[in-house]
């Protein structure tokens, strides 16, 4: 029985005038949005790639000069956008695009392209990503509100169910006919987005297919949960009005209220430190060592004693090299361990905020849905997270190059000695290997559980009003 | 009046409705404390830095009181440039948390690009915006407003009794009016009230005026909404019909409208590269560095009267000479960087009023001075006080020369210029004038839709 109801619904949905113009304006906009983010992805991504290329240049044409001044000199560093951020931007607008990578400091990102745009962009983007986030809902209540209740106010859901129909297949039918109609409007969509990836150079990479396959999970999940959910409450409403009132305040409480009181709710619980008391720590650990208690003057005496200890030299211009460069290789190695500790407790604290947004998704599906969307698209923190950490190592190698070729090839006793295009060119460009998918999967499976909750306890709601489903 | 009054106490009757006011009022209340925290935040830190700025140019001035002193020392440690709380934040937190409100000027990194952060932000709590009181009124304000005048005469027609009323003799635009009236007036009182708070709370610093003109853009928004409701009114079947199309207005309006000139103006003017502008002035001063010597010769050439004693120059003199190449090197990049940004925000100038939401949010934030504007006059003064700090540090340290006490009221310090009254007052009285055209607009048509010859096609 389920199927010719099925049928007739999906029919009813697309002959519905209302639906077939909110159903096309919906998929215009993911059109466009999905065509200019292409457009824009792409030239980003070029921009990105064409600023690296120079600045390796003016590494390696920066002429003759002290190792140590190399270090000084620094590389700057780029972050490249990953390919989904056609479909889900994420957080890439409010993080940093540029690194600047030098000796004796960890540098965060700098660069937001928030700040370099009109305060539009504060009201919020139009990707593919935000239209099924919030507006495939709003097209999801206008197709169900009145699917029972409005029956029910007609008196049709008398005559129905006095046929012998059972309710739940009733039920069941209405959710699979307009399942369908949707999917079927979302599809092309989707298509449209894979051919987009394909054609971005680089798409695939970082296992491109594999997220956008999870991707599509978690979007069905969600929009699944919804679809369910309004059905409940258009079963159980007294009318189509109530059933509308009543969906349209969930849905603005689920897109607009709950992803500002959830940063509230998160921010209120795990504050961010303020940035000069995060400076001020990081710089006071770097001269006193972590504890406090062990001034860097005291750690170097005591491992220049140690140095000539092991050498059985009693002088340190008898060791058979420069010792400033082994100084500066050690206190680079204690400054690490203090960036390591610190920027390590900070990035816990925002992924820990985070998570806490994401779990409120419990009570706002949204929330975990774009937790779950940004983790897969590759913008979202831990994959900021991950560049960070990887320009981070490649300061650390560079600078200990520069150290070791001062310790080995210049003269003890002084910082003196020239280097060049040679030793630059020692030094690899920075070459970013975005995390592989399971990386992302990691990261969204907070997200993707609170969908399958929602999805589960919609869905189980469904059925257990649909046996009580009354014809007045 | 009596008609205003009896549907005035229809609406004091119907416990929707004070669920509705109240939840209104808390959004605004809680808008406004949240505002605050913000705000309250921000002024510490510009106080805390101002403080420590004077304490510094303090122990200077004790220490010039006993001996003159190498510039090099004071240059070094660098001069704040604080941009003061804003005069109306409660208003709006705006572009406050994203723009640095603070920048450390220190002569030997006059031409680097730094970081722009002046504090650490959750991206994520960056990306889902500020729950302000900007936000309620632009966001929530017009769907509490929606929700109890969506039904002004839809409703009426459904059921039949439009006829009836309208059959009483009464001017159908008259009855629509007073019922518009009454059943909004709460909710716009409710808007009035917590924007006077929010200049309250905001302190001295924002001045009549500003609260006035917020005051005006809240009102002048909630009347299109209201005629906005009339208008669809008019010709909605029924009032379910009425509620989905004001439903989709809202959604069209405050939702899509803003994305779409958001991306409109994105592809029509790109932002420019920041990647490639930092890399375009490390090119220059790659450049520069390698010809350091020889740059600092021909300055001498053309400045001797610059030249130190023997012309021995120092390191210090080098690398400003090194400087102020890289930097003009790098204008004609930095300066096309500037005009595309320009551009953008004209082109949103320009644009923001295919909705009163835009219209709405840029006349609040400019108001509050946490918009682009504000943030643009530090930047460029900030820009400036870099060319101040140079011009006097500059040919004391090519000369060797020391700093006395003489010295020490000349010493750069940036002090903020507030935007002169009539450039926010021209952006904001354009913005308010374009809503009320909008209102306007939607009133005159509704209006001669009612009109007593059309009585007949309004009542069926």
């Amino acid at each position: 029985m389920i199927l010719p109801i099925a049928r007739k619904e999906f029919l009813d949905a697309w002959r519905d005038g209302r639906f077939r113009w909110a159903a096309a304006i919906m998929v215009a906009l993911l059109g466009v949005a999905l065509l200019l983010a292409w457009q824009q992805v792409g030239r980003t991504r070029a921009e990105r790639a064409a600023a690296a290329t120079i600045e390796r240049e003016n590494w390696l044409n920066q002429g003759e000069k002290n190792s140590h001044s190399a270090g000084h000199f620094g590389v700057y560093v780029f972050k490249p956008l990953p390919p989904l951020a056609v479909f889900d931007r994420g957080l890439e607008p409010f993080v940093g695009t540029t690194v600047f990578l030098e000796a004796h400091r960890q540098n965060q990102a700098a660069f937001l392209p928030a700040q370099d745009a009109t305060a539009m962009r504060r009201f919020g983007e139009l990707t593919a990503a935000t239209g099924l986030q919030l507006l495939a809902p709003l097209l999801i209540v206008l197709l169900t509100f009145g699917a029972l209740a409005g029956e029910r106010e007609r008196g049709t859901l008398r005559q129905v169910l006095s046929l012998g129909v059972r309710p739940r297949d009733l039920v069941l039918g209405k959710a699979l006919g307009l399942g369908v109609a949707l999917a079927v409007l979302l599809l092309p969509v989707a298509l449209f987005g894979a051919v987009a990836l394909a054609k971005l150079p680089g798409g695939d990479a970082a296992g491109g297919w594999i997220r956008l396959a999870w991707l599509g999970g978690a979007y069905a999940l969600y929009l699944a949960a919804i679809l369910a959910g309004c059905l409940a409450v258009s079963a159980v409403a007294p009318t189509a009005r109530a059933a509308l009132a009543t969906l349209l305040v969930c849905w603005a409480a689920n897109a607009v209220l709950a992803p500002r009181l959830a940063s509230d709710l998160a921010q209120r619980v795990l504050p961010t430190p303020k940035l000069v008391e995060f400076e001020t720590a990081m710089n006071k650990a770097v001269q006193e060592g972590l504890d406090g208690h062990n001034p860097r003057n005291d750690r170097l005496q005591a491992f220049a004693q140690e140095t000539l200890k092991k050498h059985g030299k009693t002088r340190i211009e008898e060791l058979p090299f420069n010792f400033n460069g082994l100084v500066m290789l050690e206190s680079e190695r204690m400054a690490n361990e203090v960036f390591d500790h610190h920027f390590g407790k900070l990035w816990d604290r925002l992924e820990a905020q985070d998570r806490t947004v994401t779990w409120t998704g419990l009570v706002a599906p949204l929330l975990g849905l774009r937790s779950a969307s940004m983790a897969l698209a590759g913008t979202d923190f831990t994959q900021h997270r991950h560049f960070s950490v990887a320009a981070e190592q490649h300061r650390r190698d560079f600078v200990r190059v520069l150290n070791e070729d001062m310790m080995n090839n210049t003269d003890g006793g002084h910082h003196g000695g020239t280097a060049g295009r040679a030793l630059w060119e020692k030094l690899p460009a920075f070459r970013y290997d975005p995390p592989p998918p399971a990386h992302a999967l990691r990261a969204a499976t907070p997200g993707l559980m609170v969908l399958l909750l929602w999805a589960a306890g919609a869905w189980a709601a469904l059925l257990l009003v649909a046996p009580r489903l009354k014809p007045n | 009046m009596t008609l205003f009054k009896l549907e005035f106490r229809l609406l004091a009757r119907e416990r929707a409705a004070w669920i509705v006011l109240a939840l209104f009022a808390a959004a605004l209340g809680y808008g406004i404390w949240n505002g605050g925290r913000v705000a309250g935040r921000q002024r510490e830190a510009a106080t805390a830095l101002t403080r420590s700025s004077e304490e510094f140019l303090g122990q200077v001035k004790q220490a010039l009181g006993q001996q003159a002193i190498d510039p090099k020392a004071v240059a070094g440690r660098g001069t704040m440039a604080v941009l003061p709380p804003a005069p109306l934040p409660l208003l709006a937190t705006g572009q406050s948390d994203l723009s640095p409100g603070h920048e450390s000027v220190v002569l030997w990194r006059l031409a680097a690009s730094g970081d722009t952060r002046s504090e650490l932000e959750n991206p994520s709590h960056l990306l889902a915006g500020r729950f302000d009181l900007a936000f309620v009124l632009v966001w929530l304000f017009p769907l509490f407003l929606l929700a109890l005048t969506y039904d002004l005469m839809a409703g009426d027609r459904e059921s039949g009794t439009l006829r009836l009323a309208l059959a009483q003799g009464i001017s159908p635009w008259r009855w629509m009016a007073r019922r518009a009236l009454a059943r909004s007036l709460p909710m716009l009182v409710l808007a009035a009230l917590a924007t006077l708070a929010a200049g309250f709370f905001s302190g001295p610093g924002g001045g009549g005026l500003r609260v006035v003109l917020a005051l005006a853009v809240v009102l002048a928004y909630g009347l299109f909404w209201v005629a906005l409701a009339v208008a669809v009114n008019v010709v909605a079947r029924s009032a379910a019909s009425a509620a989905t199309s004001l439903g989709a207005a809202w959604v069209l309006l405050v939702l899509v409208a803003p994305t779409l000139l958001n991306v409109t103006v994105e592809t029509l003017h790109p932002t420019p590269s920041r990647p490639e502008l930092v890399a375009a002035g490390r090119k220059a001063s790659g450049e520069a560095e390698e010809r350091g010597g020889e740059l600092l010769n021909s300055f001498y050439r053309d400045h001797p009267e610059l030249a130190p004693p023997g012309q021995q120059a120092d390191f210090a003199a080098q690398h400003l000479t090194v400087q102020t190449e890289v930097g003009r090197a790098v204008e004609p990049v930095r300066q096309k960087f500037d005009e595309q940004l320009a551009r953008q925000q004209a082109a949103v100038g320009q644009w923001r009023f295919v909705s009163p939401a835009i219209a709405a949010h840029e006349a609040l934030t400019d108001l509050a001075g946490t918009g682009y504007w504000r943030h643009r006059a530090f930047r460029e003064q900030v820009n400036d006080f870099k060319k101040t700090v140079s011009d006097f540090y500059t040919p004391k340290i090519h000369l060797r020369q020391t700093l006395t006490l003489a010295d020490y009221e000349r010493l750069p310090r940036f002090d903020f210029r507030e935007e002169s009254t009539a450039a926010w007052l021209n952006r904001t009285g354009t913005g308010l004038a374009g809503m009320l055209a909008f209102a306007g607009v939607l009133s005159a048509w509704a209006w001669q839709r009612m009109r007593p010859a059309k009585l007949g096609a309004l009542a069926s």
